[in-house]
C-alpha cells in the first residue's frame, strides 16, 4: 500500500512537540490523487504545524510521513519542484508588478505553466502591470495563487485560500480548485469555512487537540448521514403543542412560537403533520426540514475544547522553541 | 533550471524593486552626495593631521564608507527583516530555489549598489576636490570587497536581534549611526582620541582607515593590512552569528 502512486500523501503516527507542548499526538491520515482534503479544528488544534511539516517547512518528532513518494524533511528540491503553497499571508515583494512576480516564480520551474494563462485563470488580467502593493487583499490572495500554480504542481497546498474574498469571488475560487483535481492535481485544504470544505472536499479530517477525531466524506462524518432530521415550523395560533399529530416517544421543543422536532426519520411524521395542517385549513408557517450541517458536526466534535487564542498560543509555542534551543 | 541563472534573475529583480522603494535608495545614494557637497564644499583645502589628503578629499573616502556601509548594513539587515516579517523568506523556502542563487542575487543587487556609490562619490571628489584616483587601486578593491563582505555579514547578523519587521530601521539605524559618529565618517578625527580609542573596537574605523591608506599618496602597496585582518574578524564572527540564529520565519503571524 506505501507504495501505491495514488496515494500522494501518507502519515502515519505523526508527533511534534515544543518542549512540554504535544502540538502534534499521533496523527494518521490519507490524501490520494485527484482528492480534496480539507483539515479542520480550532486555532491551535495542529493543523498548520501538520501541514507545515508536509510542505517541509518543520521536521517532525516521530511517525511516517511521505509526501509524492518522498521525505519532506530531507527539503529535497525535486519535492518542492512538484508542490505548490499558498501561505496565509501574501508574501511577494510589493515594488514588483503581478506579471514580474509570477515570471520570476516561473523561472524556478523546469516546465512551469505560460505566465499569461495563469495571470487569466486567478482573474488578475487587468492588474498585469499593477505594483502588488496596490492590489486588494482578495486581489494579493488570488495572486498568491497563481503563484502557487505556476510551476505546474501536482501537490497544492492551500491555507485559508478564500479568507476575504467576496461571495462571487470564493465561487470562482472553488471552480478554480475544482478545475484543478480535474486535472489530477491533488489539494489540501485548510479553512474555517464549513461551507468551503463542503463545497470543495473528498475528504475532511477534523484534528482537536493534536490528535484526529473524525474523517471521512463531508456527507458522512461523525454519523452526519445518520443524524436526527429536524423539523420547525409555527405553531399556528389558536393551537397548543398538544394538538399536533406528535410521535410516540419525540418530545417537541417550543419557543416563544416556533415548534422544533427532531427524529431520526421524519417521512412518515411530515407526511401526518402535513395531512393534519391541511385537513385543519392551517398554514404552517416557516416551514423547515433541516439536515446536520457540515458545521453542526464540527460543532459537536469540537464542543468541549477550549479554543486557544492564537496569538497567545504562537507566542507559547516560540518560548518553547526557543527553550529548546 | 540553472542555479547561476536563477541569480541573475534574482539580482535583476532585487534591483527593480530596490530601485522602486525611494527609501532606500534616498538615504543610501542622496545622503553622501548631499553631505559631500554641502560640508565638504564648506570643508575648505586645510590638510588632515598625518595625511597626504585634504579635508573635504577626506569626505570623499568616508562618505563613501557611509554608502558602503548604508547599501551593506542597513538595506541588506532592514530588506532581510521585513522580508522575515512579511513571510517572504518562508515563501521562498517552499519553492525549489537554492538558498545560493536567492542570496547570491541579493548580495549581488548590493555588490552593484555599492559599484555605483563609489562611482559616484569618487566621481564627485575628482571633479570638485581634486581628488586623486586612488593611489593604490588594489588596495582600494580590496578594502571595499573585504567592506562588503563585513558589513553584509552584519546586515545578516542584525536580523537575529531585531523582533520584527517595524523595528528593524529603528534597531538598525540606533547602532549604525553612533559607530558611525564616533569612527570619523562625518569629519577627520585624531587617532588619539577617546571616542578614536572606542571606535577602534568596531569595525567602521578600520574601513576608514583602509581606505585613507588606499587614496593616500602613500609609499608600498597602500593596502592597510592590520584594518583589513580586523574587519575579517569581524566578519567570520556576524556569519557565523547570523547563520546559527538566522530565523526564515517571522516571530508572530
Amino acid at each position: 500500500m506505501a507504495n501505491d502512486p495514488d496515494i500522494v500523501i501518507s502519515v502515519k503516527g505523526l508527533t511534534k512537540s515544543y518542549g512540554n507542548f504535544e502540538a502534534v499526538r499521533g496523527i494518521d491520515f490519507e490524501v490520494r490523487r485527484g482528492e480534496v482534503l480539507a483539515l479542520l479544528g480550532p486555532n491551535g488544534a495542529g493543523k498548520t504545524t501538520t501541514v507545515e511539516i508536509l510542505e517541509g517547512f518543520h521536521d517532525r518528532d516521530s511517525g511516517e510521513v511521505s509526501v509524492l513518494g518522498a521525505d519532506p524533511s530531507h527539503r529535497d528540491r525535486g519535492l518542492r519542484a512538484k508542490i505548490g503553497i499558498v501561505l496565509q499571508a501574501c508574501a511577494v515583494d510589493p515594488f514588483l508588478t503581478v506579471t514580474e512576480a509570477i515570471t520570476q516564480r516561473a523561472g524556478l520551474y523546469s516546465n512551469p505553466r505560460p505566465v499569461g494563462e495563469v495571470v487569466d485563470l486567478v482573474g488578475l488580467e487587468a492588474k498585469r502591470r499593477a505594483r502588488i502593493k496596490t492590489l486588494s487583499g482578495g486581489q494579493q490572495r488570488r495572486l498568491d495563487l497563481g503563484l502557487a500554480l505556476v510551476g505546474d504542481p501536482e501537490l497544492i497546498f492551500l491555507d485559508e485560500p478564500t479568507t476575504g474574498f467576496d461571495p462571487s469571488a470564493r465561487r470562482e475560487s472553488w471552480d478554480l480548485v475544482r478545475g484543478l483535481c480535474a486535472e489530477g492535481r491533488t489539494v489540501v485544504l485548510t479553512t474555517h469555512y464549513m461551507d468551503e470544505a463542503q463545497a470543495l472536499a473528498n475528504s475532511v479530517t477534523v484534528i482537536v487537540a493534536g490528535k484526529v477525531v473524525a474523517s471521512g466524506p463531508p456527507d458522512t462524518l461523525g454519523g452526519r448521514d445518520r443524524g436526527e432530521t429536524t423539523v420547525r415550523f409555527t405553531l399556528p395560533s389558536g393551537v397548543t403543542v398538544d394538538d399536533l399529530p406528535t410521535p410516540l416517544g419525540i418530545c417537541p421543543r417550543v419557543r416563544h412560537h416556533a415548534v422544533e422536532f427532531s427524529l431520526p426519520d421524519a417521512t412518515t411524521f411530515l407526511h401526518d403533520l402535513t395531512g393534519w395542517a391541511v385537513a385543519r385549513g392551517e398554514a404552517l408557517e416557516h416551514l423547515t426540514v433541516k439536515r446536520p450541517s457540515l458545521e453542526d458536526v464540527y460543532l459537536s466534535l469540537t464542543g468541549g475544547v477550549d479554543e486557544l487564542d492564537e496569538l497567545d498560543e504562537l507566542e507559547e509555542l516560540e518560548e518553547l522553541e526557543e527553550l529548546e534551543e | 533550471m540553472n542555479d547561476l541563472l536563477i541569480a541573475k534573475d534574482q539580482l535583476r529583480y532585487e534591483q527593480k524593486a530596490y530601485w522602486r522603494n525611494p527609501v532606500a535608495a534616498v538615504f543610501t545614494f542622496m545622503f553622501p552626495v548631499v553631505f559631500l557637497l554641502v560640508v565638504g564644499t564648506g570643508a575648505g583645502s586645510g590638510k588632515v593631521a598625518n595625511s597626504s589628503l585634504r579635508d573635504n578629499q577626506y569626505l570623499v573616502v568616508s562618505m563613501l564608507v557611509f554608502g558602503l556601509i548604508s547599501a551593506c548594513y542597513t538595506n541588506l539587515g532592514v530588506t532581510l527583516c521585513i522580508r522575515r516579517d512579511s513571510g517572504v523568506l518562508k515563501r521562498i523556502r517552499g519553492t525549489p530555489i537554492s538558498i545560493g542563487s536567492y542570496v547570491g542575487g541579493i548580495i549581488g543587487s548590493v555588490v552593484i549598489n555599492v559599484a555605483l556609490i563609489t562611482l559616484l562619490v569618487v566621481g564627485i571628489g575628482m571633479a570638485g576636490y581634486d581628488l586623486h584616483f586612488p593611489y593604490h587601486l588594489t588596495a582600494a578593491v580590496i578594502t571595499l570587497l573585504v567592506g562588503v563582505l563585513t558589513f553584509c555579514a552584519l546586515g545578516l547578523a542584525v536580523t537575529a536581534i531585531v523582533p520584527n519587521g517595524e523595528a528593524a530601521p529603528a534597531v538598525i539605524n540606533g547602532t549604525f549611526f553612533p559607530v558611525v559618529f564616533i569612527s570619523g565618517v562625518f569629519y577627520p578625527i585624531n587617532n588619539e582620541s577617546v571616542l578614536s580609542q572606542i571606535a577602534t573596537f568596531f569595525p567602521v574605523r578600520h574601513l576608514v582607515k583602509g581606505l585613507v591608506g588606499a587614496f593616500e599618496n602613500g609609499p608600498g602597496s597602500g593596502l592597510q593590512v592590520r584594518d583589513i585582518l580586523i574587519m575579517l574578524i569581524w566578519a567570520v564572527g556576524a556569519l557565523v552569528f547570523g547563520l546559527r540564529k538566522f530565523r526564515w520565519e517571522p516571530r508572530h503571524r
